[in-house]
């Protein structure tokens, strides 16, 4: 078992502080012995169950939700478009 | 006997001699929520008006002569992962909290065209990542057998507000017992349906691979109703929902030639003598009701927990990726780049088990892991799945119990992830070979808690389990309810 904290936070997008971390890095020390439990196994092939597709629909064009109703869920919104920190220098 | 406490049955059925109105059966409910919640705290948000609107248009159809659905004027309490178009929808979640989504899921339009009234939203372990419900960023339910334990989670709202008969029905989710260990140890009735037997359109996802809605009540039949309105292929939404037709519980006048298996591994070390005992008598009734019992062995069990928690991790790493504070949700710091804001989003969104999930998920999925962690868990399912496939050729049943232990005490396992994980033990394995199974109250422990016995079946054999556990309500004379 290895694993570096710090790494996994960066991967996912999440930040802990020192003491945080520290704390978690016991806790995450624990989870993952604990999933390590597995057995040895020869590989089986596909690890898909093929007798248990997917249906796929009709790709069709319909109506879609109006624009306005989502947007009544964007924490920052201006002129019908979705505001974000600027992300190219000047 | 108090309006409340009826069973949808038995409101449906009053409902239709004009016994009862449902503006009536609304305003009761309405009446005790309020009186109940001060104790049992299932509720997140309560929406009263529409839960009156809904029940007077039923009152008008009916006496303008009109067809009425098949939960007509019955009160269903929805989990807050569930989507409720222009209501409160937070997963419990404080980056959810203010979300009022666009649409409905397709269980709840399901609902509404059946003419159910919707009174208010449950609570639940954020993003339905728990077993006590006390991972909610808002509030802690109490089970109402003692209301100092936990109801069970993830579901925890949707077990404790039947369970206190608040509502008769409610819906939850199960991704790894969220809908059956809280049932059990809230002693109803919760059934996790048949991977793709309910569409899974406006479940907020969490693994995806494996997550199904189902319904909760503190009878069989009423398990049975509510799963007959919200199953169904949805093609337009689901591609992994299927067609099905069910057709209500599967009539046995007793369990002669009934074949239940009684596997092993679910008898073992963590879980407990109380519980072993209780779910081993249950088998006996089974028995003396005509059942033919089979020892069995399930080898692969003890690695199901493993498993499902690489695989369920994984899935929801990825799904939670979405929460990064621009389209919908808690959005943080937005003076400093866009990467900060995703940062302070979710670091300050996200409760510490949601973080650790991601966190697993992350690790598992990650460059060198792949191999060891999510191959492995998927290869394991394979064979979980092929060891219940070879028992089903010799048994049509499987019992086990629900849960190892009866209700914990609020924050006992709080600061303790892997005790808390532990409480799946006996559950995952069926979600990850996609079967359906259902917790049904079999006795209460020395402190006066309730068991659940689980009954697991093949794919698509919902009519048998039900008609199994209405054998079994029967034969005890229906099941306790709390009072309160």
């Amino acid at each position: 078992m290895d694993f570096d904290v710090k790494h996994i936070a960066k991967l996912a997008m999440l930040q802990f502080t020192d003491e945080e971390a520290a704390e978690f890095e016991k806790e995450f020390a624990s989870i993952v012995g604990m999933v390590e439990n597995l057995p040895e196994l020869e590989s089986a092939g596909t690890l898909l169950d093929e007798s248990d597709t997917m249906e796929l629909r009709e790709d069709t064009v319909t109506p879609s939700y109006p624009r306005d109703e989502m947007l009544k869920n964007a924490p920052h919104a201006v002129a019908g478009c979705i505001v974000v920190p600027k992300t190219v220098e000047q | 006997m108090e309006l409340y406490r009826k069973s949808a049955s038995q409101l449906a059925a009053m409902l239709r001699s004009k016994e009862v109105s449902a503006v009536e059966i609304a305003r009761e409910t309405l009446a005790r929520i309020e009186a109940a919640e001060p104790a049992v705290d299932a509720f997140l948000s309560v929406n009263a008006e529409a839960a009156l609107t809904q029940a007077a248009e039923v009152d008008r159809k009916l006496a303008a002569g009109e067809a009425v659905g098949a939960l007509a004027g019955i009160p269903v309490a929805v989990k807050d992962n569930i989507c409720t178009k222009g209501t409160a929808t937070t997963c419990a979640s404080k980056i959810l909290e203010h979300f009022a989504p666009p649409y409905n899921a397709t269980v709840v339009e399901k609902l509404l065209a059946a003419d159910a009234i919707l009174p208010g939203k449950v609570n639940m372990d954020e993003f339905a990542m728990g077993g006590s419900c006390e991972n909610s960023a808002f509030k802690a339910t109490k089970n109402p057998w003692d209301t100092t334990r936990v109801p069970g989670g993830s579901s925890g709202g949707s077990a404790a507000s039947v369970a206190a008969c608040e509502v008769p029905l409610s819906l939850g989710s199960d991704t790894g017992g969220s809908v059956r260990c809280p049932a059990g140890l809230c002693g109803i009735v919760g059934l996790k349906p048949t991977y793709g037997a309910v569409s899974r359109f406006g479940l907020v996802a969490f693994a995806s691979s494996l997550d199904q809605i189902g319904p909760m009540a503190r009878t069989v039949d009423d398990a049975a109703l509510l799963f007959s309105v919200i199953c169904g292929q949805d093609a337009a939404h689901d591609a992994t929902s299927k067609p099905y037709a069910f057709s209500g519980i599967e009539e046995m006048r007793d369990c002669k030639g009934l074949r239940i298996g009684v596997p092993a591994e679910y008898f073992g070390e963590g879980v407990s003598d109380e519980v072993k005992a209780a779910v081993r008598k249950a088998v006996d009734d089974y028995r003396a009701m005509g059942a033919e019992i089979v020892e069995l062995s399930l080898p692969s069990t003890p690695y199901a927990l493993s498993a499902y928690y690489i695989i369920s991790s994984a899935e929801a790493s990825s799904n939670l990726a979405r929460y990064d504070g621009v389209k919908y949700g808690y959005s943080g710091r937005r003076d400093g780049s866009l990467n900060d804001l995703y940062l302070t989003t979710r670091s300050e969104g996200f409760g510490k088990e949601v973080k650790r999930r991601i966190m697993l998920g992350t690790y598992v999925l990650s460059s060198g892991y792949y191999d060891a962690y999510y191959k492995r868990a998927k290869m394991l399912q394979r064979m979980i799945a092929r060891e219940f496939s070879d028992a089903f050729e010799r048994c049509d049943i499987i019992v086990t119990p629900t849960t190892p232990a009866t209700a914990f005490g609020l924050g006992e396992k709080l600061g303790d992830p892997l005790a808390m994980y532990a409480s799946d033990i006996c559950t995952t394995t069926v979600n990850i070979a996609g079967l359906p199974a259902l917790s049904v109250p079999c006795g209460f422990d020395a402190a006066g808690l309730p068991i659940g016995m689980q009954l697991i079946g093949p794919k698509w054999s919902e009519a048998k389990l039900l008609g199994a556990a209405k054998c079994y309500e029967t034969a005890k004379g229906g099941f306790a309810v709390k009072e309160m």
